[in-house]
């Protein structure tokens, strides 16, 4: 298809689904008006244009700020992995940590921390480590072994490697993961302005206009957090893509090379164990070199103690298993909705491919939209109950999970294509056959992926809306200045969170082996 | 030129699978005196590339020795007096034709500069002269090995090493790339050894043709081949030449041979 052709075609969709929008708003059509037609957002969006500036600013002051930080550690971390074998072990457990954590309940417990945009900061940047530290760790190792002994005839050693092979072979992976990073960093900093009360931020400029009655404004608000991560993720897009000269995948690496997980059971033992020390050390130590009231702050003993021997510890546990309860059942659903979206999608657009170049742009903009943003449009239209939970974790969980999919289906080798072809076997035929059962592994791959993202979607919804579960939870121990209890959530839900996709890589591994 | 004759004495080279050990070289010996060309033939897996890599510093034997000179391989390499090229061009694509052959001469630490009107003749003696700035994927696959060959001259080695240069090229291409081959060798005259599966390859090239046997790798008998430097691909049909590719066949399919 020419290019004149495909873009006019966009367009149209374009075209269409606005005049379709533009309908249901203004009359009102979706919820009692809960999805207001473009043009009213437009105009909204006019009459507030002089707020947009100083909140913008912030945001972006502290996205940017976090996102480069967060970058930065997460590219040298990732060197250093793939220099030395024990640096890898000893960041593992960040890792891990890092792609697991529920951004959201960090939030309190960065609040009691730091003051000012500091949390924003550190919770952007947590929230960019994972996947650059992950393309930075693969893009280094996974590089054409004949380029290494080119340098090492030539007198190189591994430094020589590392300095004139290795960091120019990541370069293009750094660059992709940026593209998920820049809005993740968004991400971070919406959900610290949205828990952090203060003036500024376009967080807090959305929080403050929840309860105005005023869907038009909030969808303006929403689609310009979008529009920032949308552009965040075109213009690294954009770059990635001048980088390699052909199209990289629209997704990232989420597993490390597999070195520490081969070897003797002890010997893994041991990995998860350092682990777990290196986590639980450098909490203690962070804790330590901000010289935080143990009132306050509480250790990795303290959460232990509060849960097991403390005054309140035995209603403690019930508040908390309560809540896990309410909580984990709704991300279960919302993670197998999203999943089977992405199955059905993905399946439907192998069968028809140019349905997926008009697709694709829309999937690719829910994306983009940060959470915090989204959740209230959702809950506007779902209303604030088990619905609009799941409609959230299922818009988060979706968007990777049919990526992931998606490249499995069309990585199928076009041998085994032509066999059922052969055979007189149609599109179909070669789904049923070949394409279906060769996305099983990715499938599960996908679970993984989403799994934390599903978690994070339901104490969001729970947060900001439904009051139930962890979120509330989270909101109720706020409000009685229950510090014992935000901390243990925090370290309950990542503990959680770290198991779950732990125990659902252990069936990737079980699964892979036998495909 | 400098260096030194390779005297590869006995060398043993065992790798450990799960639960197997593979002898991939046994008792290995063979010398190649200074300034000569020796081709290794053998079928694929006889482990031609691993006593290649052992003699680019790239791997350490279980037994036995390997000398340049008086040095070993991982003191050679260490020196920058190697120069490899492997099947695969490896030329790093993010770098130009240029860049790529002076990356030997930056790990070394080196000067580009001060190298700038040698690499310019070795660009020419390659034939890539306007090609200077094009990158490894707008090349052909030719001239990508001839970036190679380039490269691996850069350092002006005591000796040049190479891993079935041409393998992955086509037949024709093959045969021109051979006679360039030796014209280019013949202007510096590295001591140099060829791995190579084609027989013809070998004998149009070489001084001596080791052949060795299937795993475990041992050489079988070195042949020296009697023409005359420059030579004409006219001698690929002489009686002599079809006698020696019949001798070489015989002692690679009966030699232990699949």
């Amino acid at each position: 298809m020419n290019n004149v052709r495909r873009y006019g075609r966009g367009a149209l969709v374009v075209i269409a689904v606005l005049v379709v929008w533009e309908f249901l708003g203004q009359f009102e059509l979706i919820a009692r008006g809960a999805l207001p037609a473009p043009s009213q957002i437009l105009r909204q969006f006019w009459q507030d244009r002089s707020d947009y500036p100083p909140h913008l600013s912030v945001t972006l002051k502290s996205a940017g700020t976090g996102f480069l930080i967060g970058n930065i550690i997460a590219i040298f971390s990732g060197a250093l992995s793939a220099r030395f074998r024990f640096a890898e072990t000893l960041l593992r457990g960040i890792g891990v940590t890092m792609f697991a954590v529920p951004l959201i309940a960090i939030v309190p417990v960065l609040l009691l921390a730091f003051s000012g945009t500091i949390p924003r900061i550190v919770l952007a940047a947590m929230a960019s480590y994972f996947p650059t530290y992950v393309a930075t760790l693969n893009g280094m190792r996974n590089i054409d072994p004949r380029l290494v002994d080119v340098v090492m005839v030539a007198g190189g050693t591994s430094n020589d490697v590392l300095r004139w092979v290795r960091l120019r072979s990541a370069l293009p992976h750094i660059v992709s993961a940026f593209r998920v990073t820049a809005p993740a960093a968004l991400l971070g900093t919406l959900l610290v302005e949205f828990g952090g009360g203060t003036r500024w931020g376009l967080g807090s400029y959305l929080l403050g206009s929840l309860g105005q009655a005023n869907p038009s404004r909030l969808w303006s608000i929403g689609l310009a957090a979008t529009a920032v991560a949308a552009s965040a993720y075109m213009l690294f897009a954009f770059l990635g893509n001048r980088l390699t000269r052909t199209s990289l995948s629209a997704t990232v690496q989420t597993t490390i090379a597999p070195s520490t997980n081969s070897g003797p059971w002890w010997k893994r033992l041991l990995g998860v164990g350092v682990s777990v020390s290196v986590v639980l050390g450098v909490w203690a130590g962070v804790l330590k070199i901000l010289d935080m009231s143990p009132i306050v702050a509480k250790s990795p003993l303290a959460v232990f103690r509060y849960l097991t021997v403390g005054v309140r510890a035995a209603a403690s546990r019930t508040r908390l298993f309560d809540a896990y309860s309410e909580t984990l059942p709704v991300a279960f659903i919302g993670l197998l909705c999203g999943l089977l979206a992405a199955l059905l999608l993905a399946v439907l657009l192998s069968l028809r491919p140019t349905l997926g170049r008009t697709v694709l742009p829309f999937a690719l903009i829910s994306q983009t939209m940060p959470l915090p943003a989204l959740t209230p449009l959702i809950v506007l239209i779902f209303g604030r109950d088990f619905l609009a939970t799941v409609v959230v974790c299922i818009s988060v969980t979706f968007f990777p999970s049919f990526v992931t999919i998606t490249q499995a289906l069309a990585s199928t080798s076009p041998a085994a294509i032509d066999v059922v072809r052969v055979s007189g076997g149609g599109r179909f035929k070669t789904l049923r056959f070949v394409g279906l059962p060769g996305a099983v592994p990715a499938l599960v791959t996908a679970a993984r992926l989403a799994a934390p993202r599903a978690l994070l979607g339901v104490m969001i919804a729970e947060y900001l809306a439904t009051g139930n579960g962890l979120g509330n939870l989270l909101n109720e121990s706020r409000g009685k200045l229950d510090y014992g209890m935000i901390w243990t959530v925090a370290t309950t839900s990542v503990l959680v969170a770290v198991v779950i996709t732990q125990l659902i890589g252990l069936v990737e591994r079980l699964v892979d082996r036998r495909v | 030129m400098a260096g030194g004759a390779l005297r590869v004495n006995d060398v043993e080279r065992t790798f450990a699978l799960k639960d197997d050990v593979v002898r991939a070289l046994d008792k290995v010996s063979l010398d190649v005196p200074v300034g000569s060309l020796v081709a290794l033939i053998g079928p694929s897996g006889c482990g031609k590339s691993t006593l290649l890599r052992l003699l680019a510093g790239l791997e350490q034997p279980d037994g036995g020795s390997l000398l340049i000179g008086d040095k070993s391989p991982e003191e050679m390499r260490l020196a920058g007096r190697l120069g490899v090229a492997f099947q695969d061009p490896a030329l790093l694509p993010w770098r130009s034709v240029w860049k790529n052959i002076t990356l030997p001469l930056q790990v070394m630490g080196k000067s580009v500069k001060d190298h700038e009107a040698a690499i310019k003749e070795l660009i020419s003696l390659v034939g890539l002269d306007g090609f200077e700035h094009a990158l490894p994927g707008q090349l052909s696959g030719g001239m990508r090995q001839r970036a190679a060959i380039a490269r691996a001259l850069v350092t002006e080695p005591d000796v040049l090493l190479l891993d079935e240069p041409f393998g992955a090229l086509d037949e024709i291409l093959r045969r021109t790339m051979n006679l360039e081959l030796q014209r280019i060798w013949l202007a510096r005259r590295p001591t140099t050894i060829l791995v190579t599966h084609a027989i013809e390859e070998a004998i149009f090239l070489a001084d001596k043709v080791a052949v060795m046997s299937a795993r475990p790798g041992r050489i079988v008998e070195v042949v020296e081949v009697p023409f005359a430097r420059p030579r004409d691909p006219a001698i690929l049909r002489t009686p002599e030449f079809h006698a020696l590719s019949d001798h070489l066949s015989e002692l690679l399919f009966s030699g232990g041979g699949h």
